[in-house]
Order: C-alpha cells, then structure tokens, then sequence
C-alpha cells in the first residue's frame, strides 16, 4: 500500500510539471514565441555554464531554507502564510546584530547573529501559536496580518533610526566574516554569488528529514497534522507540539538571512525577500512537506528564477512568475485528481 | 494639521479610499457567506485592475473595458470555484496560489505588452455621473458610477443576504451545509453563486483603482485585498458593520496620505499597521465576540 502511495506521489508531480509545461507552452504560443526556443535557451544558458548553475544554487538556498521552516508548520497541518514577516523580522535582527558586533567577535559574530535572527523570528511566530492556542483564533488570518505589521515596524525602525543615509539599508559588515563563495572551492562557479550557505541549507534539510521521519518529536508533529483530536488520546501534548512547530518553524525561515548577509550583500535592505516567504510555500507543498524534497523543488525553482533573467531578451523574465503560479495549482489540483481516480480514496 | 483633516478635500478623500475596501470587502463576505473563504481578492482586484487598463487602452471604451474585465475576473472565478468547490481542494493553499497567478500574470503581460516593469500608459478614467459632478469638491472627487455602486451595495447587500430566498440559502449553506442539502438546496450551486459574486464586486474594486490612478502600476493594490479580509472579519460578516470598519480603513489611509504630506507626530509606517492591529485586536475578543458562519472554509 505504501509504494502504490509513493507511486501516486511521483505520478502527480510528474503531470502536473507536464501540465505547468503545457500551459505555459500554450501562453507562449499564444503571444507568438517558440516554447521549445524559450525552453532551449533556458537549459542551455543555466546547464551549459558554471555561472549559470550557480546562480540557480544561489536563488535556491533561501527557498530550501524558508521551505524547511514552512514544512515543520505545514506537517502539524499549521498554515503558515506569515514566513514573510516572520523571516524579514529576523534577517534584519540578524543583520544589526552582524554589523554591531564583527568587530568584537570575528568569525563568532555568524553564530552570534544567527541566534538573534532565529530568536526574533521565533517569537514572532509564537503570537499566532499563542493566540490559536489560548483563543482558538486561525493561524491564517493572523499570520497574514502579522506580515503586514512585520514589514511595517521593520521598515519603520529600518528607516527612521537605522538605515544608511539615503538608502532603504543597514550597514555594511567588514569583509573579514563573509561566508566563502562556492567558486573559492569549485572555479567554474566564478563570478555566481553562491556561498556556502547553500551547503547549511541541505545540511537543515537532512535534519529536518531526520527529525520529522525518525524520532518521536517528529512523530509527535505529524500525528498532530494527521489528527489533533486522535493524537491526544495518545498521549500528545498538542498545544505543545503548536507552540513548538511555530516556534521552529518560524524561527528557521529567519535562516534565510545568512544566505543574503553574510554570503552575498552584507546588509540587510528592506525588500531583500522578494516575495520568497509566499513563493516557499508552493516550493514546500510541491515537495509535499519532505525537507529532502524541498531541495529539489527548491532548485527547480531556483533554476526557472535564474532562467528568466537567461531568456529575458526574448520573452519577459516575468513568465517564470507565471509558471511558479501555475506549478503549484496544478499541483493541488493533480494531486486532487489522483487521490480520486488511482487511489480510489475521498 | 486639524484643518486639512476637517476639510472637504479629506472628506472626498475617505469616499473615495473607501470604495475598494467595501467592494473587496462585500466580495469576501459573499464568498464566505457561501462558506467559501477566498484570500485571492487581493490578486482579483490586482488582475482586474491591469484588465481595464489592457482594455482601455487596446479599445478606448470605458465602459466595453468594464464588461470585458469582468468576464476576464468571471473566468477567474469559475477556476477558483473549480478547485475549491469541485475538487474541494483546501482553500486556502489555493487563494495563495491564485495570488501568485494574478499578480504574476498582470507583471508578465504588462512587460510584454507594454515593455516596462513599472506602469501602463495612462488610460480613460471611468466616467463621472456629470449631474454630481457638478457638486463643488465631493461631486467632483467621487462622482463615478462605481463610488455610488459601492455605496447602494451597502443596502443591497444587506437586503439580498437578509430579505430574499437567495440570502437565505446562500448563509444556510455556509452555515450547515448538511442541512441544507436534505432541504433540498443545490450546495455547491449556491457556494459557486458566492465565489462568482465575490470575483465580480473585487474586480470592480480593481478597476476602480486603476481608474482613479489613470493608469496600472506594478504593487498598486498594495494589500488593499488584505485590508478587505480584514474590515469583513471586523465587520463580522455583516453589511452595515463592514461598512463602518471600510470607513474607519479608509479614514486612515486618508489620514496616512495627509500626515505625509503636511508631517506628523505619527510616523506612516504606524498609521500603514493600525488596520492589521485592530483586526487582531477584534479577533482576540476585545471588540465583542466574532462569528463566522460556522462551515466556512469547509469543503462540501
């Protein structure tokens, strides 16, 4: 039973990335561009150069990392939609504390920093646990108000008391704690901005795999996804295992910001994110919550981020936003479908 | 700072913010009315609001652009209602999926169409009543057909979801679906008739903007699809109420515009996160209790 469900699975990413591919193939017909040109160039110009590979690396990291964090909410059947105000809260903490203390700490300001990035997200996250716990209200309602309220206060602080004149960013950390670039170990990557950041985030995700899928505070979380009501008869403490999901969850997506500080910029500048706490959540459901496989989708993403920018000059770079859309309801929809008609279940 | 809030150019001001509010506003209501809860009104209102200028500006008719956008929004519709009704697919994973296709679409097509990442070129504003237009200052600010509808909706809304037989199915499906189903009513019928009002009154609420700014920018609806959300669960699912929350919304976003234009004590940031506190505020409990029909958001 187990491998016909695994078998359903690949079934339904394998024909919804074939039904993505279609109709965003009919969209470029219909505007009058050869999709297997569109296609073409775009393999070629991310596949054929080390550059280009590793810029996909590079726009993937912060996906596999923000879609770990969304995966440990998603598998207690908690819809985060709030990792956008969540992340950018702790990037930015992280980066104050990364700018005030390098010259004190050296190489020890990246753990310092990480610490109070994760533990401003982290908190934040826990209001919305809070309020579901204590007052029963949905984490989707307040987590998409909080995002809001997150950017403001961000911007706020951000722009009357901390940003660098005339700028919408924080200031520089030295150049003496940087995160190595990949192409210091691998040359054909020369020029990318992927760092090793993309090395921390497949290690994340192997973690999370392994504490989602072999120990009991894993199973403790997906029990209480699967079934709250059930999993308190077991013995689960279901408001801690909320309180814990948020907080971890939340706290992870803040992880983000090494990828940008310290491997890319250096600073933190409001509207870094660019959307990615919404675009993580199609990355994690496409990958149905499984941290090893957020890696993949998280590249496949990152690869038609780059391949936009590769194929700009003959179709706008904005049809990847389309195709990201569209991945992930035929996702929903697909998977739909399959449960109905090959599984026989619903 | 007094004066410029007591004028009649602020008062103008509020009328106007607040017509996209009570639109998207009604539109969510509607949806969950039906029991349907629809987070997409941000990128329907988005969609919307690139349509008209798409068609404004590729036919030059303001009022062929309206209708043809609400059949570009129907069309929308009709695919959300497919997913979340159909398939019952959870609506919420949807609504941010859809959010991503809409905003995503109006991004690629305006690039394509019209080279640029930013705006459209300027487009027709949709017409003024000219009877009310020639009332100094407010005629003259919100005199258009779609201000007016928003504000007849108050009373319509509150008329067909209370005082006719389609009111009334559509809350009893929202509310037990179960039952209504052995009273003999068409369910997902009724939950299609509320998805397909709530992507009409937002689109509306989109064109609406558009046509106020002359012309489509990228981020223009900046969260006013959210803000919507928000005066509804405040204005606990009841026409009146959601108009009183929609006025308060748009008072500050009046507000915000002349602090940033005469300087304040208040910095604008604040004033930008008071609709988002105050509607946590009101969830917690602290402004009376909140009821949503009791099957919303579950498939049927």
């Amino acid at each position: 039973m187990m491998s016909r469900k695994l078998k359903a699975n690949m079934l339904s990413i394998a024909l919804s990335l074939l039904t993505t591919i279609i109709l965003t193939s009919i969209l470029l017909l219909a505007i009058g561009k050869n999709p297997l040109m569109v296609y073409s160039m775009l393999i070629s110009e991310v596949f054929g150069t080390g550059y280009g590979l590793g810029q996909a690396i590079f726009k993937a990291t912060p996906l596999i990392i923000c879609g770990c964090g969304l995966a440990l909410c998603f598998q207690a059947s908690l819809f985060n939609i709030g990792a956008e105000g969540q992340l950018n809260a702790g990037a930015f903490a992280m980066s104050i504390a990364a700018y005030t203390f390098d010259d004190y700490l050296g190489f020890g300001v990246l753990p310092f920093a990480i610490i109070c990035g994760f533990i401003v997200s982290a908190l934040w996250g826990l209001i919305p646990a809070f309020l579901k716990i204590k007052r029963g209200i949905s984490e989707v309602i307040t987590t998409i108000m909080m995002n809001f309220i997150a950017l403001a206060l961000v911007n706020y602080f951000l722009i009357d008391f901390i940003a660098v004149k005339s700028t919408v960013r924080t200031e520089k950390i030295l150049d003496s704690v940087f995160i190595p670039k990949l192409s210091d170990f691998f040359g054909s990557f020369q020029g990318s901005s992927a760092n090793l950041t993309f090395v921390f985030a497949i290690l994340l995700a192997v973690f999370l795999y392994y504490m989602l899928y072999k120990t009991r505070f894993g199973y403790e979380i997906r029990a209480v996804g699967l079934n709250p009501t059930a999993s308190k008869y077991l013995g689960i403490k279901t408001n801690k295992i909320i309180m814990w999901s948020f907080l971890l969850g939340a706290g992870i997506t803040s992880l983000v910001g090494i990828n940008f500080i310290f491997g890319y910029k250096g600073y933190y500048e409001f509207g870094f994110s660019n959307n990615l706490g919404f675009t993580s959540i199609a990355v994690t459901l496409l990958a149905k919550n499984n941290p090893i496989g957020i890696i993949f989708t998280a590249f496949l993403f990152g690869v038609l981020d780059y391949g936009g920018l590769a194929v700009n000059t003959i179709v706008p770079k904005e049809i990847m936003l389309v195709f990201q859309a569209l991945v992930i309801l035929s996702i929903l929809a697909i998977d739909k479908i399959v449960k109905i008609y090959y599984l026989k279940e619903d | 700072m007094i004066e410029s809030i007591l004028s009649l150019t602020f008062l103008a001001q509020v009328l106007r913010m607040f017509t996209p509010y009570y639109l998207g506003a009604s539109a969510a209501n509607f949806s969950e009315r039906g029991g349907v809860i629809n987070i997409a009104i941000e990128g329907f209102m988005i969609i919307s609001a690139f349509g008209y200028a798409f068609f404004t500006l590729t036919f030059g008719n303001p009022f062929l652009s309206v209708f043809m956008t609400l059949i570009l929004a129907t069309a929308f519709s009709f695919l959300y209602a497919l997913l979340t009704i159909k398939l019952k697919i959870n609506q919420i994973v949807t609504g941010v999926g859809f959010n991503l296709l809409m905003a995503g679409t109006a991004k690629f097509l305006m690039m394509f169409v019209y080279q640029s990442s930013s705006n459209t070129p300027a487009i027709q504003p949709i017409p003024g009543i000219s009877l009310l237009n020639s009332i100094p200052v407010i005629g003259k600010a919100a005199g258009d057909y779609i201000i007016i509808f928003a504000f007849v909706l108050i009373f319509l809304s509150q008329f067909i979801l209370f005082r006719t037989r389609f009111g009334l199915r559509l809350r009893s499906v929202g509310e037990n679906p179960e039952a209504a189903e052995t009273l003999g009513i068409k369910v997902r019928l009724y939950k299609l008739y509320g998805v397909l009002i709530c992507g009409v009154l937002s689109s509306l609420g989109g064109m609406w903007l558009a046509s106020n700014q002359s012309s489509f920018s990228d981020g223009m609806i900046a969260g006013r699809g959210y803000i919507a959300i928000a005066a509804m669960i405040i204005g606990k699912w009841k026409p009146v109420n959601i108009f009183f929350a929609c006025l308060m919304f748009a008072f500050f976003e009046g507000l915000e515009i002349t602090l940033q234009i005469s300087g304040s004590f208040l910095p604008t940031q604040i004033v930008q996160m008071l609709p988002y506190v105050i509607t946590i505020l009101v969830l917690i409990g602290f402004i009376g209790k909140t009821s949503p029909p009791a099957a919303d958001g579950v498939p049927y």
